[in-house]
């Protein structure tokens, strides 16, 4: 291949693939960034629910229970970052209320109570005291509350 | 009636076991809906135990109960209901065919009611029923959602029922509320058999069943 044809060669591929890096940096519109967040709330749920269902069991599946608390606790901390400005109720669809962009640190404070919590979570689910796995559920089942009661729409 | 003669005699009509199941199932069906809308679960919870055993305690008591209870006497085919609209239904205690087909759709979708909350699993997964523990997030949200709309449809039931219960009391002035409380009934130019109640036995055995399914059922 002569040098020339090489150099045009690489030198648009190496444009196209900055082109497609940027755009899929970029992709995610306020619509897909909310659906996003919904299917993350909804794997929470999932995780919830298997927390509470081993929790409730007569000879609970801990290694399930362990890694559904671990779900919650990356969740906890993730959850920091599913509400980028641009994706409440003027993006569509959505129980996200605008108090969570008009008041951060109120938001802020709501969501590190999960995040404080969740630990505490997981850590009873290593120890297999499904005791202490109903306390820290209820207890984390509280910060999910406290933040829904301000920031999530009720349900119609 | 004429002037100057006794009025009709009350005849028994429906039996305590009945009454009391009818007016707990009214009290509970109204907890039920206080405590969801308020979002108090635990309670809603025990509520729904309680009409799941109440409900369970009517189907039996349609089987083995007092002889109004039955579903053998009072459940009759279209043709029944057709002649009773026409007034054509001589007047006898217990439930007329239509309102027959009242009782059993309300019992239905009050059991429906029930199933479906034992499964339904709210959108966080942190509330749910006591059977949910059996399928998936999924499924759960599915149980969910038809528990909200079936209530709906409940309501509807319950509005026509009294509607139906008015248009007695001010149409032909019949007090069928009043009936349902102190069981009696006056049937004015007929000769009608009062309710044959049934047994303390079967009453007991009853009672027992229905508490010992809605036990298994809440305890899994």
């Amino acid at each position: 291949m002569p040098a020339k044809l090489f150099r045009s060669v690489s030198a648009f591929v190496f444009t196209a693939s900055l082109i497609a890096a940027i755009h899929a940096a970029s992709a995610a519109t306020p619509a897909e960034l909310q659906k996003a967040r919904h299917d993350h709330y909804k794997e929470l749920g999932e995780a919830f629910k298997a927390v509470r269902d081993a929790s409730k069991a007569a000879s609970p599946d801990f290694a399930a229970l362990e890694k559904a608390a671990g779900i919650v606790d990356k969740a906890s901390v993730d959850q920091q970052q599913w509400f980028p400005k641009g994706t409440g109720p003027e993006a569509g669809k959505t129980r996200a209320l605008p108090e969570i962009w008009s008041k951060p640190d109120d938001f802020t404070a709501a969501q590190k109570m999960f995040s404080e919590r969740a630990p505490k979570l997981l850590a009873a689910a290593k120890t297999k005291d499904v005791a202490a796995v109903t306390a820290a559920f209820k207890d984390v089942g509280g910060a999910c509350k406290n933040c829904h009661d301000t920031f999530r729409q009720p349900e119609d | 009636m004429t002037e100057g003669a006794a009025p009709a005699p009350r005849i028994r009509v429906w039996d305590v076991p009945v009454r009391a199941c009818h007016w707990l199932i009214v009290l509970f069906v109204a907890a039920s809906w206080w405590t969801a809308e308020t979002k108090r679960m635990d309670w809603h919870r025990y509520s729904g135990y309680a009409l799941l055993a109440l409900a369970a305690f009517r189907v039996y008591w349609g089987f083995f109960g007092s002889s109004t209870a039955r579903f053998s006497q009072f459940v009759r085919g279209p043709r029944a209901v057709v002649s009773y609209l026409k007034g054509r239904w001589a007047v006898m205690p217990g439930h007329n065919p239509l309102g027959a087909l009242s009782v059993l759709v309300l019992l239905g979708l009050l059991l429906s009611q029930v199933v479906l909350g034992l499964f339904a699993v709210d959108v966080d997964g942190i509330e749910s029923g006591p059977l949910s523990t059996y399928v998936s997030f999924d499924a759960g949200r599915v149980a969910a959602e038809w528990h909200e709309e079936l209530f709906d449809a409940l309501l509807w039931l319950i509005g026509l029922h009294v509607a139906a219960v008015l248009f007695y009391l001010l149409y032909k002035k019949e007090n069928l509320v009043g009936t349902m409380l102190h069981g009696m009934r006056r049937f004015p130019g007929a000769q009608v058999t009062p309710v044959r109640t049934a047994s303390w036995v079967r009453l007991t055995v009853g009672v027992v069943l229905a508490g010992l399914l809605t036990w298994m059922v809440t305890r899994a």
